[in-house]
């Protein structure tokens, strides 16, 4: 079974989230409810972390997607964390993510 | 004739009256159960009470009795003698008979004796070749001295038993060592896609086993652990500190850990448990990706290394003290590259070593003879060039490791069910793959996304609540990776919010993608370069 770790640490109304592992069709939901939980009413600003993700596919893009749009109804600002030259910085280019640090 | 002429005449006689002298009757002390029978009929032709064999135990310091008449509970209750103490002690000790008058706590360490109330003793001590293998003793309830004759009959048949006992016990041996090292061999090595595993042992000289031994087994953490020892000695027991060592290095390589941790923990063990012990032995740890060799040798013969294009040479291995000889050694790792095709042969002096010879000019020879092949060639052909015809004195081991390079690697062939589940495996499996037939990162990402997204969509889309399988395969043709992605359902449309990305990002994956929708299934087809570059 895919496995990914989510971990969040609030500082303000700055909320940074931290995913590691792996995400695919199996598990994009749970990490979907995972981050999701983990972002307060009040936060301004999320950042994601994504530096220790090793795969992901269009399902963990869906995840990213569907977040991106639910900040910005809230309003909030999002900023991914990807390594350079990784598989996942691939992928995001590759489907024209837009909010990449 | 002299008196001790006519006594041993006289002696010779009596055995032959008793049957200690016939053939059968020695060949057949063997099954142990003839013994208390013998000991029955010197008991009688001497007069005695009692009659005891002890055997010495493996070490030499004690011993035990293995027969005895008049006087059974000795046998039962497994009685121990040390070597040197008491009355039997004394006997193997001085290798000389000895009479005993006064049986008590003070002359006697088995009690047993004098609470039989045994009065008078002697004992003669087993020998064969001038080494004792343990003590004769005849006993009786009233007091009586022996006489020359009683003592030279005593030990006619002490000679006797000592040689059939000898004669059994070094064929136990060796058929026992025999035995030890082939359930200590691996029977099967581990099945390694991308790795070519063979390994020969044979033992030297009239079959000698001189606890050589060999082992690979793979890791948890997908590190494959190659193992080759000698332990110093023969026969048995050199066999069975190998089977201790085997298990010990297995139970330590478990625990993780550099090979020169994995030694040090089995010399501390070693030491402690099997002082005076001595043995070379060499563990290297091969990376997932087969592309380095982690080695640390205690003592051990460095390896030899064949690379495509270039002669074969010793591999550049710092070589620390075997185990068992020094305490707290320092003990280091080196790590040398395993390029596509190269293959590296472990092996045992017997392999190197002939009398006569320097030991520069056996490596020489096999630098020679080891050549970048199939790993089973590379067998075959080291043994034939290095042992031809001759049988070696010393027993040998060799074993070859290959790391495959993309020619000879076959493709990839996975069935897995239409779940979500099977996701990871089929990634675990192509990663593995794509190491092998050497592909770039960018390709090896890409096709993992490419293949993953045919797969989800497979799972998503093909099939109802029953379920199906899906096929999987990956082959190399030239520069490119062709992975073909097939299930036996239709594909769906697309359904909710976000979706659809899958086929946009699996085509820009590939090189080349199709997707063919049959009546009775879908097909995926996506090509890739796996040198470096980008796809598109």
């Amino acid at each position: 079974m895919t496995s990914a770790t989510v971990g969040a640490k609030s500082d303000g109304g700055h909320v940074l989230v931290t995913v590691s592992g792996e995400i695919d069709l199996a598990n994009a939901g749970l990490v979907q409810d995972q981050i999701f939980s983990a972002i307060d009413n009040d936060a301004v600003r999320v950042s994601v972390d994504l530096t220790e993700v090793i795969y992901l596919d269009s399902s963990g893009l869906r995840v990213l997607f569907t977040l991106a749009g639910r900040l910005k109804v809230l309003q909030m600002e999002l900023d991914l964390i990807v390594a350079p030259a990784s598989p996942v910085r691939r992928v995001l280019e590759m489907s024209g993510f837009d909010p990449l640090a | 004739m002299s008196t001790s002429a006519r006594a041993r005449l006289e002696a010779e006689h009596k055995l032959r009256r008793i049957g200690l002298v016939s053939d059968r009757a020695l060949a057949n002390l063997a099954t142990e159960d003839l013994l208390p029978e013998l000991l029955d009929r010197v008991r009688q032709v001497l007069g005695t009470d009692t009659a005891v064999v002890l055997l010495l135990e493996p070490g030499d310091r004690e011993l035990v009795a293995i027969a005895a008449r008049g006087i059974e509970t000795e046998v039962a209750q497994g009685v121990r003698v040390p070597v040197g103490k008491g009355f039997a002690g004394q006997v193997v000790a001085r290798r000389e008979p000895i009479q005993l008058n006064r049986v008590d706590s003070t002359t006697v360490v088995n009690r047993l004796l004098w609470e039989k109330g045994i009065h008078t003793l002697l004992g003669v001590p087993l020998l064969v070749g001038g080494e004792a293998l343990g003590v004769l003793h005849v006993g009786t309830l009233t007091s009586r001295e022996f006489t020359p004759e009683d003592v030279e009959l005593l030990q006619l048949a002490a000679d006797r038993i000592a040689l059939a006992a000898h004669a059994q016990r070094s064929k136990a041996e060796r058929a026992a060592a025999a035995e030890l090292q082939r359930s200590l061999l691996p029977t099967k090595l581990p099945s390694v896609p991308g790795l070519e595993l063979a390994a020969r042992y044979v033992p030297g000289d009239e079959g000698a086993i001189a606890g050589d031994w060999y082992d690979v087994f793979l890791l948890p953490n997908g590190w494959l652990g190659v193992v080759i020892g000698d332990v110093v000695g023969h026969g048995l027991p050199a066999a069975i500190v190998m089977g201790r060592m085997r298990s010990a290095l297995r139970a330590f390589a478990l625990e993780g850990g550099h090979p020169a941790e994995v030694l040090a923990n089995l010399d501390r063990k070693m030491q402690h448990f099997e002082p005076g012990m001595m043995a070379t032995v060499l563990y290297a740890l091969v990376e997932p990706t087969f592309e380095r060799l982690h080695v640390s040798s205690a003592g051990h013969l460095v390896p030899v290394q064949g690379r495509v294009g270039e002669r074969a040479r010793l591999l550049d291995v710092a070589v620390d003290p075997p185990i068992g000889a020094l305490r707290d050694v320092r003990r280091r790792v080196s790590v040398v590259e395993m390029p596509p095709g190269s293959v590296v042969c472990f092996y045992t002096d017997g392999l190197v070593e002939r009398r006569g010879a320097a030991l520069d000019h056996g490596l020489e020879r096999l630098c020679d003879a080891v050549h970048p092949a199939q790993a089973h060639s590379v067998c075959a052909d080291v043994m034939a060039m290095m042992i031809g015809e001759d049988t070696p004195d010393d027993d040998v081991a060799l074993l070859a490791v290959r790391r495959q390079d993309g020619a000879d690697v076959g493709p990839l062939e996975l069935t897995v069910p239409a779940i979500p589940e099977s996701l990871k495996e089929v990634r675990s499996a192509m990663r593995r793959w794509l190491i092998i037939v050497n592909a770039s990162p960018d390709a090896t990402s890409d096709l993992l996304v490419a293949v993953g997204e045919a797969t989800s969509n497979s799972v998503e889309h093909a099939y109802g609540p029953a379920g199906g399988v899906i096929k999987i395969r990956l082959e190399l043709r030239g520069q490119d990776v062709i992975a073909n992605v097939c299930d036996e359902g239709r594909w769906r449309p697309p359904r909710g919010e976000n979706r659809g990305r899958g086929t946009l990002l699996m085509r820009r994956c590939g090189d080349e993608v199709r997707i063919d929708h049959r009546p009775h299934g879908t097909e995926v087809m996506i090509r890739r370069t796996i040198a470096n570059g980008q796809a598109e």
